[in-house]
């Protein structure tokens, strides 16, 4: 009897055994992002029905870009895919550690989104994004002090209004002026750029002189620090009558109570163009390690993210504009104030360029603002510095 | 039987000298090997080795920039050193009055700075103090002053800040300094007549040189690299104040750390490591013969 017992219990064990080399079977899939907990439990619910195939983790990392410059091609510890803004496409493509999107998603499937989505996770001809949703800096306003005859259409009325109010503790206007990402649409404004295709800095042009040199008449009625929790505070404060800011700041101003309004950015007098902030396409990237041992896996999720009902909830909770093309066609985004707004804004915003040379020139160009706005820095003598540090540094870096 | 127990030391202190080898040794050694290769964006996984080519570009960065961060960085040392000492004497011997109350609580208090990690108190002194629209001082004050966008204001403030986050360590070290003198000493000083001041000089600060010279030692070493207080404080990316202060650790970040080139940024930091370790020799020395 002892014996049979024995038997029995040595072909369960055996029969769990190879249950669970089954159930290990099911392929793995990892997903590293640095978003709210409120976008991962849309992203989780739109993957949900494919959990008894692939089990999908996704892996909260807080510095991103670089746990993905340690372990980006290390099989052992790199994910599958990762969700980022496109502007370290070129870093990472440079070090070979990006899969092209185009091995798991067709062009065609891919065109299904926006063009300029689709343009900015381009590197050197081949594209490693598959966009998600995408945002750029809103000119937002507070409309207990701004009218609606107030709101500026243009950068002098701006500059009247700013005249006009800032006082007694009060500004017209705020923004991070000397941080290059906010003062970029200024600089676009006029025609100018950072850098061109290949890379190279263009910051001692006569347009870029120009466009900060008008910028800085602003910024005298700015407060001296531009950080973004002093910029952000004098708004929720009441402080601050208008500001520009993304839409991950919206829920946070409605929190504190403001009746906010949204309105275009306004036109440069000068040049006839608008403010015209970078636009950031945040998207799903796939990196080389597991890319071939986990192409259908890949493939099937990639797919499940390219679903519009997905992209219209994370518009609904984030305020960013969806990628795709048939979202527009929903009640719920064409009645969103917030998304229908940063889809205008963005269509005439600058991708922020994927080169690897933008690491550096984030910097000179944070040095060259302080110098120009908060240090009275000549303009021609700053420019002219800052384009030859520039020079310096990119020819360090390769 | 020398030998064998000389043996069992060295088995018994082998897991520590592993762990130390691994988290202190290896990594100098693996930057050493870095510095000689071609490690960039462009050759991240493939990278070649170049020899000493990195070491001649990188003396390219100890321009006249260079030079004036090596200054302002010795000047930085030794006016935050010498204000610890002062301060953390005078503090400490408060706190050995005799029948002083609520000693603990103060000594408490005191160390609460060290508790906390440095990086919050940095960012709660720029916001919470030194803000030119929120800040405490503006609001004591009623004023709107930008205390870190000139040179002098933020180096006064950056010292305060250090000052802040230094000063519980030296007083540690000062109050047990000054609880191991042989309190017969000063009985004698006060039979022959002398006073506070006279104490102090010819039996305090004597008695006391052994105790803190290492402590001195460590913390010069340590002020010499500052980055986080003058990072934070005035140059952070998005928040910069218009100061243009640099520490030789802040000025090699902004002029090499931030290219991605990892072999060239390697061979700036051993630049610096030998720097750091001739300083030291120097004021190891100069401790001694004090």
């Amino acid at each position: 009897m002892k014996r049979i017992l024995v038997l029995l219990l040595c072909i369960m064990l055996l029969i769990s055994s190879c249950a669970k080399n089954n159930q290990d079977k099911k392929a793995t899939i990892t997903i590293w992002h640095d978003k709210e907990d409120s976008v991962v439990a849309i992203l989780e619910e739109a993957l949900s029905p494919m959990k008894d195939e692939i089990d999908i983790v996704f892996e909260k990392k807080s510095s991103l870009t670089e746990s993905l410059k340690l372990v980006g091609n290390d099989i052992k510890n790199a994910p599958d895919m990762f969700i980022f803004a496109h502007d370290k496409i070129g870093v990472y493509a440079e070090m070979g550690i990006l899969a092209p999107i185009t091995d798991f998603v067709s062009k065609e499937e891919l065109g299904k989104n926006i063009p300029l989505t689709v343009e900015a996770g381009l590197y050197k001809g081949t594209n490693y994004q598959m966009p998600l949703y995408y945002e750029t800096l809103l000119f937002l306003y507070n409309k207990k002090y701004m009218k609606e005859q107030d709101i500026p259409s243009t950068t002098e009325e701006l500059y009247s209004y700013m005249q006009k109010k800032t006082k007694y503790g009060h500004y017209g206007f705020v923004e991070q002026h000397s941080t290059p990402y906010y003062a970029a649409g200024w600089i676009h404004g006029f025609g100018a750029d950072l850098t061109d295709k290949e890379g190279n800095p263009l910051l001692a042009t006569a347009d870029m002189k120009k466009a900060l040199s008008y910028h800085k008449k602003f910024v005298s009625l700015m407060p001296g620090e531009t950080e973004y929790a002093t910029v952000n505070t004098l708004f929720l404060e009441g402080m601050a009558h208008s500001t520009m800011n993304g839409p991950w700041f919206i829920s946070a101003v409605r929190n504190a109570g403001i009746d906010v309004g949204v309105a275009p950015m306004p036109i440069v007098d000068e040049t006839a163009l608008p403010i015209s902030p970078y636009c950031g396409i945040q998207g799903i990237h796939v990196l080389k390690a597991h890319a071939n041992e986990k192409k259908d896996e890949i493939t099937k999720v990639l797919r499940a993210l390219q679903n519009a009902n997905l992209e219209i909830s994370l518009a609904l909770a984030t305020g960013c504009a969806p990628a795709l093309s048939e979202c527009y066609e929903d009640e719920r985004i064409r009645s969103s104030e917030v998304v229908m707004a940063m889809k205008d804004t963005a269509s005439k915003a600058m991708p922020m360029p994927n080169m690897p040379e933008l690491d550096v020139l984030w910097s000179v160009m944070g040095n060259l603002l302080t110098d120009i706005n908060m240090r009275n820095v000549d303009v021609e003598t700053a420019c002219s510095n800052a384009q030859e540090k520039a020079l310096d540094l990119i020819k360090a870096m390769r | 039987m020398m030998k064998k127990n000389n043996m069992r030391a060295y088995l018994v202190s082998a897991p520590a000298m592993i762990f130390i080898g691994l988290i202190v040794i290896f990594p100098i050694i693996y930057t050493f090997f870095i510095s000689f290769t071609n490690m960039n964006t462009y050759h991240w996984f493939n990278y070649d080795f170049v020899g000493l080519k990195n070491y001649q570009n990188a003396l390219l960065v100890f321009d006249s920039g260079f030079l004036n961060a090596i200054l302002y960085t010795v000047l930085w040392t030794a006016v935050n050193m010498i204000m610890q000492l002062i301060i953390a004497f005078v503090i400490a011997s408060f706190l050995n009055i005799e029948g002083l109350k609520l000693r603990r609580l103060y000594k408490t208090l005191l160390m609460f700075p060290w508790a906390m990690p440095g990086y919050i108190s940095i960012l709660i002194w720029k916001t919470g103090m030194f803000n030119s629209s929120f800040g405490l001082l503006n609001q004591w004050l009623g004023t709107s002053i930008r205390w870190l966008s000139s040179d002098l204001g933020a180096t006064i403030c950056c010292t305060v800040v250090n000052l802040w986050l230094a000063l519980p360590f030296m007083i540690m070290i000062m109050d047990g300094g000054l609880k191991s003198i042989d309190k017969s000493l000063y009985e004698s000083a006060t039979i022959d007549g002398a006073g506070c001041i006279r104490k102090a000089v010819s039996i305090t600060i004597p008695c006391l040189k052994p105790i803190i010279g290492p402590a001195v030692v460590i913390t010069v070493f340590t002020t010499f690299k500052t980055f986080d207080v003058i990072y934070l404080l005035t140059q952070q990316v998005g928040s910069q104040t218009g100061a243009r202060i640099h520490t030789i650790i802040t000025y090699t970040y902004e002029n090499a750390f931030i290219t991605n080139n990892y072999g060239y940024s390697s061979a700036i930091s051993i630049i610096i490591f030998i720097l750091l370790i001739l300083f030291y020799e120097m004021t190891n020395r100069r401790s001694k013969l004090c």
